[in-house]
């Protein structure tokens, strides 16, 4: 085996894993803060792909300008739902199920409107589809490279956001005991409002960087809750840096198994891995015990 | 905070969910199509069922109602509506030339939301609930061997519009639309590579890539379990080198470029991907992004408008096709083709679809389609051992494979009349066989 092309391919993976691990970032941000389990977030990243194709389309643009509009949408989408579950009192596992019906509502209205065939942004408007990088021997694509900065821009960001603000502190106090946050004087309900609006926005980024590389149908949304729910309880819950770290390594030890071995086999090799690591760190790779 | 008891049920239930989502439990309503606002089309084809000549007349009484599930929604959505459109187009082409029977017909259709698992139900639903006269298989090899086991068991007629996978297909009262004969296995492999060898600079190395499910890993590999030609086999006894033969599972989280970079490394004169929907553009892609370009590739089974949406990186690329709506053919094959063709694609803008044209999936939806009709009028009923005798004992006369013959032993597939098409000038052309070729096959230095 050639040591450069397994660099190479590792090196590829860990870098398209940061698109899984955005997409994963809002679902572990909501579940952690708020103890909501919010399926809808794939319908809202398979939103912001088709809005992103088709804005792009449209006006002929570069699709990451239509970031302008998607992440406004996808963050009044995300706390519009969040403010259905306050509304309604449903409960964290419930959360689960109501939120799966959203998804399968967004599926079936983007298969009305854009139909079930496959779409995709022109070549002429895509400039991330085909282009890479070189560093020296190494090819870094483009469309993955963009993913995988967007993906460590919003973590850091959100990690240093939790970590540093006031909102932070309250949010992280309200996710380990209500009822002393409470007493603080912590309004919860518009926190979660924000923080669910937050996670919306991480989907339209999501969708948006999803859209640059891959052609757009509405089965998606379901294709990809095996994937990026194992990077959250990998990455461990509402571990933004986790995440992201989680997101790497599983899609890179899915391209080096493909390489190494078969691409056949690596699924099972992967969530044998994931399966693995649930058994022996339910918490995940990076979650603290107990949490 | 979140227990791992909890992580543990939540993940469970996501599941349980993954497997609602991706295969619900169908209970669709029924949608029909009668023919009322019909378009109108020209006369039948001169092809038309010699038996009983379809009357003109307006079709009256009770409606003959056909039955079928169809994937309008989930992963064969985007092939599933062509067949939608398609088969809609022929029943109001029919009412409008008479209806069967001087009865009018009537489509009914289920959604089976692309899961094979929902397809037995929603026909046994069809024939037990409904009452349906007559059956149209649903759409891809998984679901129409699902409906193939209630036609069976009920003993009604099956024509299926795509199910090339003929070592399943064993009941004599199925009727595929789409033949590649009955080994395809070996008949795809031994064109494609007659085709490369009328090139003036012919591939001496070759490099297989390939979905493992279905009628892609049976035309590479054969069947697992029986000793068997099939591409690669077939390829090494042509003397092509095969350089690699790499093999994956579709995915979400698979990436092309572990693919891409294998296949660079091999560097073969031509790539054959033995893939279905945009599998072929997405390797594309990631070859295209580490800087190879390969001098010639064959798709399998694509869903043809993403690759012509590539533009000049897919330009040369080669696939199958049972019939390609260009102008030389449509000259040849007449005013009654073109009709249809040009019918077709109005439906399928009006639909939304960003890719039109009248090709191999709706053509092999408008050949089941007529081979129930002629059926049902050389039977001179509905009674489905009868329709079945009939259409083994004279075959079926169609508008784009001329008189089909059916036989058993060879799971009814006929002989095929499938063909090579390649991208040329931003458009697929048909290349082969020669005699059927709107173009010559252009290799990579022609």
């Amino acid at each position: 085996m050639n040591l450069q092309l397994l660099v190479q391919v590792a090196v590829s993976g860990a870098l398209a894993g940061g698109l899984f691990a955005l997409m994963a970032m809002g679902l572990s941000l909501t579940w952690g803060m708020l103890r909501v389990i919010n399926v809808a977030h794939f319908g809202m990243i398979l939103l912001g792909a088709y809005l992103t194709y088709e804005l792009s389309s449209a006006a002929s643009v570069d699709p990451l300008l239509t970031l302008l509009i998607t992440v406004p949408l996808m963050f009044a989408a995300g706390a519009a739902i969040q403010w259905l579950f306050q509304a309604s009192r449903i409960s964290e596992f419930n959360s689960l199920l109501v939120s799966f019906g959203i998804l399968i509502i967004a599926g079936q209205l983007i298969t009305n409107y854009w139909t079930a065939d496959f779409r995709q942004i022109a070549p002429a408007f895509n400039p991330y589809v085909r282009q890479s990088i070189r560093l020296g021997d190494f090819v870094l694509p483009l469309h993955h490279l963009v993913g995988f900065a967007f993906a460590t821009a919003i973590a850091i960001g959100g990690y240093l956001a939790l970590e540093r603000t006031f909102i932070g502190r309250a949010m992280r106090a309200f996710a380990q005991d209500r009822a002393i946050a409470g007493a603080f004087g912590i309004d919860h309900d518009r926190l979660a409002l924000l923080l669910a609006g937050a996670a919306g926005a991480t989907a339209a980024v999501a969708g948006t960087l999803w859209a640059l590389g891959n052609p757009l149908t509405p089965a998606q949304g379901f294709e990809w809750i095996g994937i990026v729910f194992a990077i959250v309880i990998i990455g461990g819950i509402g571990n933004l840096l986790g995440t992201l770290v989680a997101g790497a390594l599983v899609v890179a030890l899915y391209s080096v198994v493909s390489l190494v071995w078969s691409p056949s086999v690596a699924p099972l090799v992967v969530f044998s891995a994931i399966v693995l690591t649930l058994v022996l760190r339910p918490q995940g790779l990076f979650g603290r015990r107990g949490s | 905070m979140i227990q791992s008891s909890f992580v543990l049920r939540v993940a469970s239930a996501l599941v349980a969910l993954a497997l609602v989502g991706c295969a619900a439990p169908a209970s669709p309503s029924p949608t029909a199509a009668p023919a009322t606002d019909a378009p109108s089309t020209d006369a039948p084809s001169t092809d038309a069922p010699s038996t009983d000549a379809p009357s003109t007349d307006e079709p009256s009484g009770e409606a003959i109602v056909v039955g079928s599930s169809l994937s309008l929604t989930g992963i064969f959505g985007a092939t599933g509506i062509i067949h939608d459109i398609a088969g809609k187009q022929f029943v109001e082409q029919l009412n409008d030339q008479g209806g069967l029977l001087e009865r009018p017909v009537e489509w009914m259709i289920l959604d089976d939301e692309s899961a094979a698992d929902n397809v037995a139900g929603l026909y046994e639903r069809l024939i037990t609930q409904e009452e349906v006269d007559l059956l149209m298989g649903p759409y891809a090899t998984p679901l129409i061997l699902a409906a193939l086991s209630v036609a069976e068991r009920q003993g009604m007629v099956l024509p299926h519009h795509t199910s090339v996978h003929r070592p399943f297909m064993n009941y004599e009262c199925q009727f595929p639309g789409w033949s590649i004969g009955p080994t395809p296995n070996e008949f795809v492999p031994n064109q494609l590579y007659d085709m490369l060898e009328s090139l003036p600079n012919p591939p001496q190395s070759i490099a297989f890539m390939t979905n493992e499910t279905g009628s892609t890993g049976y035309v590479v590999h054969g069947r697992p379990d029986v000793d068997e030609p099939a591409a690669i086999s077939i390829a090494e006894d042509r003397g092509l080198d095969v350089v690699a033969d790499i093999n994956y599972t579709p995915s979400a989280e698979h990436t092309w470029d572990a693919t891409a970079a294998e296949l660079q490394a091999a560097d073969p004169d031509i790539i054959f991907m033995s893939t279905l929907g945009v599998d072929s553009l997405n390797l594309l892609n990631a070859m295209e992004q580490i800087g190879y370009r390969p001098p010639l590739a064959f798709s399998l089974f694509p869903a043809p408008g993403p690759l012509l949406g590539a533009g000049e990186l897919a330009e040369g690329h080669l696939s199958v096709s049972m019939f390609e709506p260009n102008e030389p053919i449509l000259e040849r094959m007449g005013p009654d083709v073109r009709a249809i063709v040009d019918e077709f694609e109005t439906r399928a803008a009006a639909a939304g679809l960003p890719y039109t044209a009248f090709e191999t999936q709706a053509t092999g939806s408008w050949t089941a389609w007529e081979i129930l009709a002629e059926g049902v009028r050389g039977a001179g009923g509905l009674d489905h051992r009868e329709i079945c005798d009939y259409l083994l004992e004279n075959g079926a006369d169609t508008t784009f494979h001329g008189h089909l013959t059916f036989n058993p032993e060879d799971g009814n597939y006929w002989p095929t009349t499938q063909g090579i098409k390649q991208i040329q000038g931003g458009d697929w052309v048909m290349v082969w066989p020669e005699d059927k070729a709107a173009a010559a096959p252009v290799g990579p230095s022609d």
